[in-house]
Protein backbone atom coordinates (compact mmCIF):
# COMPACT_ATOMS: atom_id res chain seq x y z
CA UNK A 1 0.00 0.00 0.00
CA UNK A 2 1.08 3.31 -0.56
CA UNK A 3 2.32 5.05 2.21
CA UNK A 4 0.19 8.30 1.02
CA UNK A 5 -2.86 7.01 1.40
CA UNK A 6 -3.43 6.33 5.26
CA UNK A 7 -1.41 9.95 5.92
CA UNK A 8 -3.75 11.95 3.40
CA UNK A 9 -6.73 9.76 4.92
CA UNK A 10 -5.26 10.65 8.50
CA UNK A 11 -5.12 14.25 7.81
CA UNK A 12 -9.02 14.44 5.97
CA UNK A 13 -10.11 12.21 9.70
CA UNK A 14 -7.78 14.88 11.91
CA UNK A 15 -9.45 18.14 9.95
CA UNK A 16 -12.93 16.94 9.92
CA UNK A 17 -13.05 15.57 13.78
CA UNK A 18 -10.36 18.67 14.63
CA UNK A 19 -13.31 19.68 17.24
CA UNK A 20 -14.29 16.25 18.57
CA UNK A 21 -10.93 14.56 18.93
CA UNK A 22 -9.65 16.30 22.64
CA UNK A 23 -7.47 13.63 23.01
CA UNK A 24 -3.27 13.83 22.61
CA UNK A 25 -2.53 11.57 20.20
CA UNK A 26 0.38 10.88 21.98
CA UNK A 27 -0.21 7.67 23.79
CA UNK A 28 -1.65 5.82 20.56
CA UNK A 29 1.70 7.18 18.25
CA UNK A 30 4.15 6.14 21.42
CA UNK A 31 2.20 2.65 21.10
CA UNK A 32 2.28 2.47 17.85
CA UNK A 33 5.95 3.30 17.83
CA UNK A 34 7.44 0.78 19.95
CA UNK A 35 6.15 -2.17 18.50
CA UNK A 36 6.80 -1.15 15.24
CA UNK A 37 10.59 -0.58 15.99
CA UNK A 38 10.45 -3.76 17.51
CA UNK A 39 9.60 -5.38 14.08
CA UNK A 40 11.98 -3.18 12.72
CA UNK A 41 14.63 -4.71 15.18
CA UNK A 42 13.38 -8.18 13.98
CA UNK A 43 13.62 -7.73 10.67
CA UNK A 44 16.91 -6.44 11.06
CA UNK A 45 18.28 -9.09 13.21
CA UNK A 46 17.45 -11.88 10.50
CA UNK A 47 19.58 -10.13 8.32
CA UNK A 48 24.06 -9.62 8.80
CA UNK A 49 24.72 -6.75 9.95
CA UNK A 50 28.30 -4.80 10.82
CA UNK A 51 28.11 -3.23 13.81
CA UNK A 52 31.35 -1.04 13.45
CA UNK A 53 30.17 0.23 9.39
CA UNK A 54 26.60 0.93 11.03
CA UNK A 55 27.29 3.16 13.70
CA UNK A 56 30.22 5.15 11.45
CA UNK A 57 27.40 5.22 8.79
CA UNK A 58 24.59 7.01 11.17
CA UNK A 59 27.58 8.79 12.60
CA UNK A 60 28.33 10.43 9.66
CA UNK A 61 25.17 10.75 8.18
CA UNK A 62 23.86 12.78 11.45
CA UNK A 63 26.62 14.88 11.15
CA UNK A 64 26.55 16.06 7.55
CA UNK A 65 22.97 16.43 7.70
CA UNK A 66 22.91 18.94 10.91
CA UNK A 67 26.49 21.09 8.82
CA UNK A 68 24.60 21.01 5.68
CA UNK A 69 21.74 22.51 7.59
CA UNK A 70 23.22 25.22 9.74
CA UNK A 71 25.67 26.02 6.27
CA UNK A 72 22.76 26.73 4.01
CA UNK A 73 20.80 28.39 7.03
CA UNK A 74 24.07 30.58 7.72
CA UNK A 75 24.66 31.72 4.33
CA UNK A 76 21.24 32.44 2.79
CA UNK A 77 18.62 33.02 5.37
CA UNK A 78 18.54 36.76 6.52
CA UNK A 79 16.21 38.23 8.99
CA UNK B 1 14.36 11.27 27.67
CA UNK B 2 13.06 8.06 29.32
CA UNK B 3 11.29 7.33 26.05
CA UNK B 4 14.28 7.44 24.20
CA UNK B 5 15.05 4.62 26.15
CA UNK B 6 12.01 2.32 25.28
CA UNK B 7 12.56 3.13 21.80
CA UNK B 8 16.52 1.64 22.16
CA UNK B 9 14.83 -1.17 24.13
CA UNK B 10 12.54 -1.89 22.00
CA UNK B 11 15.22 -2.13 18.78
CA UNK B 12 17.43 -4.28 21.10
CA UNK B 13 15.15 -6.32 21.79
CA UNK B 14 13.58 -6.60 18.16
CA UNK B 15 17.34 -7.48 16.96
CA UNK B 16 18.06 -10.15 19.53
CA UNK B 17 14.50 -11.89 18.66
CA UNK B 18 15.27 -11.35 14.90
CA UNK B 19 18.53 -12.94 15.18
CA UNK B 20 18.35 -15.53 18.09
CA UNK B 21 14.05 -17.07 17.41
CA UNK B 22 11.97 -18.13 14.40
CA UNK B 23 9.17 -16.01 15.66
CA UNK B 24 6.67 -14.67 12.24
CA UNK B 25 5.16 -11.98 13.10
CA UNK B 26 3.52 -12.12 10.03
CA UNK B 27 2.10 -8.56 8.29
CA UNK B 28 2.46 -7.02 11.25
CA UNK B 29 5.11 -4.41 11.08
CA UNK B 30 3.71 -3.07 7.99
CA UNK B 31 0.09 -2.96 9.91
CA UNK B 32 1.81 -1.12 12.26
CA UNK B 33 3.33 0.84 10.50
CA UNK B 34 0.34 2.20 8.29
CA UNK B 35 -1.55 2.71 12.00
CA UNK B 36 1.48 5.18 12.93
CA UNK B 37 1.24 6.93 9.55
CA UNK B 38 -2.67 7.19 10.04
CA UNK B 39 -2.49 8.50 13.45
CA UNK B 40 0.53 11.42 12.57
CA UNK B 41 -2.37 11.94 9.94
CA UNK B 42 -4.82 12.97 12.28
CA UNK B 43 -2.74 14.83 14.40
CA UNK B 44 -1.69 16.80 11.65
CA UNK B 45 -5.32 17.20 10.32
CA UNK B 46 -6.65 18.63 13.94
CA UNK B 47 -3.69 21.06 14.52
CA UNK B 48 -5.49 24.39 14.89
CA UNK B 49 -4.31 28.01 14.30
CA UNK B 50 -1.00 27.35 13.23
CA UNK B 51 -1.39 29.74 9.91
CA UNK B 52 -1.79 32.53 12.42
CA UNK B 53 1.31 31.45 14.45
CA UNK B 54 2.94 31.59 10.59
CA UNK B 55 1.53 35.02 9.94
CA UNK B 56 3.05 36.40 13.40
CA UNK B 57 6.70 34.87 13.03
CA UNK B 58 6.84 35.70 9.20
CA UNK B 59 8.98 34.25 6.68
CA UNK B 60 11.51 32.92 8.90
CA UNK B 61 9.04 30.54 9.82
CA UNK B 62 9.49 29.01 6.04
CA UNK B 63 12.89 30.00 5.49
CA UNK B 64 14.66 28.27 8.27
CA UNK B 65 12.67 24.94 7.34
CA UNK B 66 13.89 25.21 3.59
CA UNK B 67 17.11 25.78 4.84
CA UNK B 68 16.91 22.44 6.47
CA UNK B 69 15.35 20.61 3.57
CA UNK B 70 17.97 21.99 1.56
CA UNK B 71 21.35 21.22 3.87
CA UNK B 72 20.05 18.33 4.84
CA UNK B 73 19.52 16.60 1.28
CA UNK B 74 23.07 18.45 0.35
CA UNK B 75 24.75 17.01 3.45
CA UNK B 76 22.85 13.33 2.37
CA UNK B 77 24.07 13.45 -0.78
CA UNK B 78 27.87 14.23 0.33
CA UNK B 79 27.37 11.39 2.92
CA UNK B 80 26.34 9.23 0.07
CA UNK B 81 29.37 10.02 -2.04
CA UNK B 82 31.74 9.60 0.95
CA UNK B 83 30.55 6.19 2.17
CA UNK B 84 29.59 4.83 -1.41
CA UNK B 85 25.77 4.61 -0.61
CA UNK B 86 23.61 4.87 -3.30
CA UNK B 87 22.15 7.94 -3.91
CA UNK B 88 18.29 6.86 -3.17
CA UNK B 89 19.18 5.72 -0.01
CA UNK B 90 21.28 8.88 0.96
CA UNK B 91 18.76 10.90 0.34
CA UNK B 92 15.84 9.36 1.83
CA UNK B 93 18.09 9.26 5.00
CA UNK B 94 18.48 12.56 5.04
CA UNK B 95 14.90 13.45 4.41
CA UNK B 96 13.72 12.23 7.62
CA UNK B 97 15.44 15.76 9.57
CA UNK B 98 16.37 13.41 13.03
CA UNK B 99 12.59 11.66 12.73
CA UNK B 100 13.86 8.53 13.36
CA UNK B 101 10.41 7.15 14.61
CA UNK B 102 9.29 7.39 11.03
CA UNK B 103 12.29 7.29 8.39
CA UNK B 104 13.82 3.69 10.25
CA UNK B 105 10.48 1.72 9.56
CA UNK B 106 9.53 3.52 5.92
CA UNK B 107 12.80 2.71 4.71
CA UNK B 108 12.73 -0.96 6.52
CA UNK B 109 9.57 -1.75 4.35
CA UNK B 110 11.97 -1.53 0.90
CA UNK B 111 15.19 -2.80 3.01
CA UNK B 112 15.98 -3.60 6.36
CA UNK B 113 19.86 -2.61 6.19
CA UNK B 114 18.90 0.85 5.11
CA UNK B 115 15.73 0.98 7.65
CA UNK B 116 18.45 0.33 10.36
CA UNK B 117 20.57 3.21 9.06
CA UNK B 118 18.01 5.52 8.86
CA UNK B 119 16.82 4.56 11.96
CA UNK B 120 20.32 5.25 13.73
CA UNK B 121 21.23 8.43 11.92
CA UNK B 122 18.10 10.11 12.76
CA UNK B 123 18.23 9.05 16.11
CA UNK B 124 21.77 10.23 16.28
CA UNK B 125 21.03 13.91 14.66
CA UNK B 126 18.80 14.09 17.56
CA UNK B 127 21.01 12.95 20.09
CA UNK B 128 23.92 15.07 18.55
CA UNK B 129 22.03 18.44 18.76
CA UNK B 130 20.40 17.48 22.18
CA UNK B 131 24.74 17.91 23.28
CA UNK B 132 25.82 20.67 20.26
CA UNK B 133 23.09 22.97 20.51
CA UNK B 134 24.36 24.54 23.58
CA UNK B 135 27.49 24.89 22.42
CA UNK B 136 27.16 25.71 18.70
CA UNK B 137 24.81 28.72 20.18
CA UNK B 138 27.51 30.45 21.33
CA UNK B 139 29.26 31.17 18.11
CA UNK B 140 25.98 30.92 15.76
CA UNK B 141 22.73 32.65 15.99
CA UNK B 142 20.32 31.03 18.34
CA UNK B 143 17.15 31.46 15.80
CA UNK B 144 19.77 29.69 12.95
CA UNK B 145 21.26 26.81 15.19
CA UNK B 146 17.55 25.21 14.95
CA UNK B 147 17.90 23.88 11.90
CA UNK B 148 20.71 21.25 13.42
CA UNK B 149 17.55 19.47 15.31
CA UNK B 150 15.32 18.98 11.59
CA UNK B 151 11.85 17.58 12.85
CA UNK B 152 12.26 17.09 16.44
CA UNK B 153 12.44 21.00 17.26
CA UNK B 154 8.29 20.60 17.33
CA UNK B 155 8.89 18.10 20.37
CA UNK B 156 12.32 16.20 21.51
CA UNK B 157 14.66 18.89 21.57
CA UNK B 158 12.19 21.81 21.66
CA UNK B 159 12.33 21.92 25.56
CA UNK B 160 16.78 22.81 24.53
CA UNK B 161 15.94 25.10 22.28
CA UNK B 162 13.38 26.80 24.67
CA UNK B 163 16.03 26.43 28.11
CA UNK B 164 18.96 27.49 26.28
CA UNK B 165 17.89 29.81 23.36
CA UNK B 166 15.28 31.85 25.17
CA UNK B 167 11.64 31.05 25.00
CA UNK B 168 11.47 34.18 22.67
CA UNK B 169 12.49 31.40 20.11
CA UNK B 170 10.62 28.38 20.72
CA UNK B 171 7.38 29.32 18.24
CA UNK B 172 10.11 29.71 15.90
CA UNK B 173 11.53 25.85 16.99
CA UNK B 174 8.01 24.37 17.23
CA UNK B 175 6.86 25.88 13.91
CA UNK B 176 10.07 25.10 12.17
CA UNK B 177 9.81 21.27 13.32
CA UNK B 178 6.47 21.00 12.12
CA UNK B 179 6.86 22.15 9.16
CA UNK B 180 9.45 19.27 8.60
CA UNK B 181 7.23 16.75 10.28
CA UNK B 182 4.62 17.78 7.67
CA UNK B 183 7.38 17.50 5.05
CA UNK B 184 8.99 14.03 5.47
CA UNK B 185 6.05 11.47 5.20
CA UNK B 186 5.78 12.89 1.58
CA UNK B 187 9.56 13.33 0.87
CA UNK B 188 10.71 10.13 1.75
CA UNK B 189 8.42 8.08 -0.43
CA UNK B 190 8.39 10.12 -3.30
CA UNK B 191 12.41 10.24 -3.07
CA UNK B 192 12.25 6.49 -2.98
CA UNK B 193 9.64 6.24 -5.91
CA UNK B 194 11.63 8.71 -8.42
CA UNK B 195 15.03 7.97 -7.84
Amino acid sequence: MNIFIPLLLGIVVGYLLRNRIRASMDKPMSAALLFLIFFMGVEAGRVEIDALKLFVSSLIFASFTILGSLFVALLGVRR
Amino acid sequence: MSFLYLVISSLLLGILAGKYTTLDFGNLYEFMLYLLIFIIGIDIGKSKGLREELKKLGKLSLLLPASTVVGSLAGGFLASLLLKVPLKWGLAISAGFGWYSLTGPLLATYSPMYGVIGFLANLTREILTIIFYPLAIKKVPKEKAIVMGGATTMDTTLPLMAKFGGTEITLLAFVHGFVLTAIAPFLIPLILQLL
